[in-house]
């Protein structure tokens, strides 16, 4: 099954309020629901105090080197 | 699974429910367990490995509560016990994970948030904390069931199928609303509200979810209870 159009996201997350977030990885999946479900479920390895996705086609790049 | 002294109708009842809360928690841990190497995504795999996970996790800090009404188990396992016919054995395809996502989760968290006050203060610690975890749950079942409902043909008629076929079995579950002991339990605070009004909140989400999807399948109330044993 081939996933190539579906959405893919950025996943960051942090663990103290003093730290910025971090990028910790990425998830493949159109439904914005079931992208958060996964994203808890996939990098659920440090007691995180936040996390948040953002699709990557939303991300604006400002340098490409 | 034996009791130590009389109890009242009351904690009979409660007895009766958080026994059967907790065997079907361990057997929907095994359910989504079994689905965590199968399920149609690795994302889908991993958060029912997740949901394992945490059913599994609700089961065995449930079954303690037991102690806490007189009871005493013979063992301390996961074995499921005598959970409901819909989920006592493998589930035969995604649209069954989802079905069983949906409403026996449903109805036994619909049970929980019913004792989120109860005056059976272990039962109420546990209570808050599985309603905390339960809202993945829901957002997992509410999401699989639109994305099904949406791909139509056969996989929106197999959705609407198992739908019908949890709801048959799990509606059972909370027992006839006039039932002598559950009105005692709400009576002295164990619980807040009754079978037929977990049913129906239970009703009116899933009616609300899949209208706008126009997938139709009946939840009604059910009938018959006779003697038989619905849980």
């Amino acid at each position: 099954m081939s996933r190539a159009d579906e959405t893919v996201w950025e996943v960051f997350a942090r663990k103290e309020y003093e730290e910025p977030l971090h990028h910790v990885g990425t998830l493949t999946e159109d439904d914005e629901d079931l992208a958060i479900v996964c994203a808890r479920a996939i990098y659920d390895e440090q007691p995180w105090i936040e996390m948040v996705l953002v699709p990557r086609p939303e991300i604006r790049e400002a340098i490409r080197a | 699974m034996t009791t130590g002294r009389c109890t009242d109708a009351a904690t009979t009842t409660m007895i009766s429910l958080v026994g059967s809360l907790a065997d079907n928690k361990s057997a929907l841990g095994r359910r989504y367990g079994e689905w965590a190497v199968s399920a149609p995504t690795i994302e889908s795999a991993v958060a029912a490995a997740a949901m394992a996970q945490d059913e599994l996790g609700h089961a065995r800090s449930t079954y303690p509560v037991l102690a806490k009404l007189g009871v005493t188990r013979d063992e301390e396992t996961l074995d499921p016990g005598h959970p409901l016919h819909a989920i006592a054995h493998e589930l035969p395809d995604w649209a069954s994970v989802i079905a069983a996502n949906l409403v026996v989760d449903g109805i036994l968290t619909t049970f929980v948030a019913s004792a989120r006050e109860s005056s059976i203060e272990p039962l109420a610690q546990r209570a808050r904390k599985i309603l905390q975890e339960e809202g993945a749950h829901r957002r997992h079942a509410e999401a699989w069931t639109r994305r099904l409902a949406r791909a139509g043909g056969s996989d929106r008629d197999l959705l609407a199928t198992r739908i019908a076929q949890m709801w048959t079995d799990a509606a059972r579950w909370p027992g006839p609303d006039d039932h002598a002991g559950y009105g005692e339990a709400i009576d002295q605070g164990m619980v807040s509200e009754g079978p037929a009004a977990i049913r129906g909140r239970v009703r009116s989400w899933l009616t609300d979810l899949l209208d706008a999807e126009a997938v139709k399948v009946r939840l009604d109330e059910p009938t018959g209870w006779g003697e038989e044993e619905h849980r």
